[in-house]
């Protein structure tokens, strides 16, 4: 039997209004551009295909994946899909594929003109550039269904409101340079790669990662409880994909990938933190199975963010130990052997800062009051204390220098995480106490 | 059928079910009843494995909600108060998908849309699209899909709101036809007289908490109390000494011309009373099993917890 979630889609996105329409409008647009005088027609065809498709699958196809949630919690009837005995994984590619089938169906005769141009214009590319362009669009896709299931619990209107499809398109509009200038050769971990080959290894790669994603948040919409360790996987993964591009011959090569590693830990962290449920209520159930020793439940109920703040002081720790050779001998070293403890550090009381307005009684505005409070203490304080010359004072909010001691800077920030983590027992305390 | 222990449910600064235990019987129609903010609808919520509670076991046909709820799903249909249809898709296409979702076999869908419409009296709409249905002929679809794979659970939050008189006679008159049927149905509502047509059990909740959860049919027979009431021609003072005297009279009261007494026999004792009470000369103008109606009930309940409170 068909996929129930794919048959649905299938039934609310073709006509025979529509069947028809939409070979008739691409078939048109291509017969006027074939009639047009054009030099090298078989070139202008197989690029006007590649846009059309980036037009009707990539951006109108995002259009349509961001609906697929958007609109069953705006008609309310996500609860009736959560009802349903339909298997995640259906449930997922049903979306995946149904809600953007009618862009498919478009997108398929753009890449039977492509490929027929670019054979006939001779372009030696044409597989990789087409398939690159299909994995394109599924990573957005799958991307998108994924993000706005993730960050639908916040109810947050904006994103009830299709916000995330509006920032991935703008997200694929920034991303089509790279695809358009894309001869050459990229080098990545010191090793040359064909660039063609690079991005479409690339974007199946992703692609793959934000369909597995997709996956795993339906699972959890679903109530199929998943253990965390595909976040903290992602960031590994991400980690020596991206570092790839920063190792140089010369240098170390575990401290640019601890480095990055430390990099990409803090900001998905700071992303889960920002995205995920973070409230009282997470806690308790957490201490409940604590209390209970049922560590698998306990697992399943942690948020995203600890996995990878655990992480950011791992690779802390490591980038501490896998400094440079001539680390010793340069003028940043005290900063050099400081700011991975201290970022981490950092990370840790920006989290505790996020969870004591959370854990409050009235935590409507948990996240807005947290992201002013983080811009202050971050940016605002050390920016007035150095602009008022009082260097010391700004050291103090920031310890990011290599004025002072490494240790004093790696305590000052310990300072900092410490006292944030005590007004997040407080406030436990003071919210159970409330509610006894 | 539905097994509850230790279910406690947080939303933030607030509880909305403390310590919940309660038993659902196979094959019957609970009412669950409790003012606003009792946590009915997160009560069913959580049955129906759509929400995660704090602590506690929810076992519905022997499975655990919390760890089996894709399979629970097959065995249990769910009608949000708040619910959704697919606004351009025909009637026929809407209970095509939700017995497609909940896993029927595609030979058997043709034949449980039939079945599920003629239920709910939808066959002559089901090429029509549900958005341009009336209120009361879009719940009837929302009920069809809830039903349309026979579960053997069936929770419907506030069914009736929004349906007009006749379709809320013709529900209870399915609500009573599933029940036939073996299905177990907790019908919350705040309408208690349409739930008394068709319950046959009685759970009431407050502030989070059970106040009764009790069956509602009491079958006569010896030990249990049942109330009677009889009236009289005129006030007659002698008539309650005499009742006093009788063994299956637990207590009674007069008010005007009429009385009511707790009354521990079954038919034939109650029978063999009125010949009693005629043959000792007392004018009876009525004798009947004087039932005591859901909104009766539910009021005694609450004024019982009230009292137990101060």
């Amino acid at each position: 039997m068909m996929n129930p979630e794919f048959r649905r889609n299938l039934w609310l996105s073709f006509s025979t209004h529509r069947l028809i329409a939409m070979p008739a409008l691409t078939g048109l647009a291509f017969l006027a551009l074939a009639m047009s005088d054009i030099n090298d027609t078989a070139k202008t065809m197989y690029t006007a295909a590649s846009a059309l498709f980036i037009f009707i699958v990539w951006l109108w196809g995002t259009s349509n994946a961001n609906s697929a949630i958007v609109d069953e919690l705006r008609d309310r009837t996500w609860d009736q899909q959560r009802m349903s005995s339909l298997s995640p994984w259906s449930m997922t590619w049903g979306k995946l594929f149904g809600a953007t089938s009618f862009n498919w169906y478009g997108g398929l005769l753009c890449l039977m003109v492509a490929a027929l141009s670019g054979i006939a214009a001779q372009q030696p590319a044409w597989p990789v550039d087409l398939l690159s362009l299909v994995a394109g669009a599924v990573m957005l896709h799958a991307g998108i269904i994924a993000l706005n299931l993730h960050t639908g619990q916040l109810g947050m209107r904006v994103i009830q409101r299709g916000g995330l499809g509006w920032l991935a398109i703008v997200f694929v509009l920034f991303t089509l340079p790279a695809f358009s200038s894309r001869d050459g050769n990229i080098t990545w971990w010191s090793t040359e790669i064909d660039s063609k080959l690079f991005i479409l290894v690339s974007v199946l790669f992703f692609a793959a990662c934000a369909v597995f994603a997709a996956w795993r948040v339906v699972c959890n919409a679903l109530q199929v409880r998943t253990l965390p360790w595909a976040w903290p996987l992602f960031a590994c993964v991400l980690s020596l994909y991206l570092a790839g591009f920063f190792v140089i011959a010369s240098t170390r090569p575990l401290f640019t990938l601890h480095s990055v590693a430390l990099s990409i830990a803090a900001v998905m962290t700071y992303a889960a933190l920002f995205t995920e449920q973070t409230g009282i209520l997470t806690w308790k159930k957490l201490r409940l199975r604590q209390r209970a020793a049922d560590w698998r439940g306990w697992l399943e109920h942690l948020p995203l963010w600890p996995t990878t703040l655990l992480l950011t002081f791992v690779f802390a720790l490591f980038s501490t130990l896998a400094q440079p050779d001539d680390a010793a001998s340069r003028p940043d070293y005290i900063a050099l052997f400081a700011a991975p403890l201290c970022l981490a550090l950092m990370v840790l009381r920006d989290a505790a800062v996020v969870l004591f307005f959370a854990f409050a009684r009235n935590n409507r505005r948990a996240l807005g009051a947290a992201m002013l409070y983080l811009l202050v203490i971050n940016v605002l304080l050390p920016f007035f204390a150095n602009v008022a010359g009082l260097p010391l004072l700004g050291y103090l909010f920031l310890p990011f220098s290599d004025q002072y001691p490494a240790v004093t800077s790696i305590f000052v920030m310990a300072c900092h995480a410490a006292i944030a983590l005590a007004l997040v027992i407080w406030r436990v305390r003071e919210t159970e106490r409330s509610q006894a | 059928m539905i097994e509850i222990s230790g279910l406690t449910f947080d939303y933030p600064g607030h509880r909305a079910l403390d310590n919940v235990n309660l038993t659902v019987e196979p094959g019957s129609v609970t009412a669950l009843v409790g003012p606003n903010g009792a946590g009915k609808t997160t009560l069913m919520r959580c049955i129906a494995g759509l929400e995660t509670p704090l602590e506690g076991k929810i076992r519905v046909a022997g499975m655990d909600v919390i760890e089996q709820p894709r399979e629970v799903h097959r065995l249990m249909g769910y009608l949000s108060d708040f619910f959704g249809l697919y606004q351009d898709l025909t009637v026929a296409q809407c209970l095509k998908y939700a017995a497609m979702a909940q896993g029927l076999a595609e030979s058997d869908i043709a034949g449980a849309v039939a079945v599920t419409a003629q239920r709910l009296d939808l066959s002559a709409r089901l090429q029509q699209n549900s958005g341009s249905l009336s209120r009361g002929l879009r719940q009837r679809v929302a009920i069809g899909q809830a039903i349309i794979h026979n579960p053997k659970v069936l929770l419907l939050d506030e069914p009736a709101s929004g349906l007009d008189p006749e379709a809320r006679a013709g529900l209870a008159a399915l609500f009573r036809l599933l029940q036939a049927d073996g299905m177990t149905l907790l019908v919350s509502s705040h309408i208690l007289a349409e739930l008394d047509e068709y319950s046959s059990h009685l759970l009431s909740l407050r502030d989070g908490r059970v106040l009764e959860n009790r069956a509602l049919t009491a079958h006569p027979h010896l030990g249990i109390e049942r109330p009677l009431r009889i009236g009289l021609l005129q006030a007659d003072a002698g008539i309650l000494a005499w009742l006093e005297q009788q063994p299956q009279i637990a207590s009674c009261k007069m008010h005007d011309h009429v009385i009511e007494l707790a009354f521990l026999g079954d038919h034939g004792a109650q029978a063999q009373l009125l010949k009693d009470l005629v043959a000792a000369g007392f004018a009876v103008t009525s004798f009947a099993e004087h039932k005591e109606n859901l909104q009766q009930s539910y009021l005694r309940s609450v004024a019982a917890h009230l009292e137990t409170r101060q």
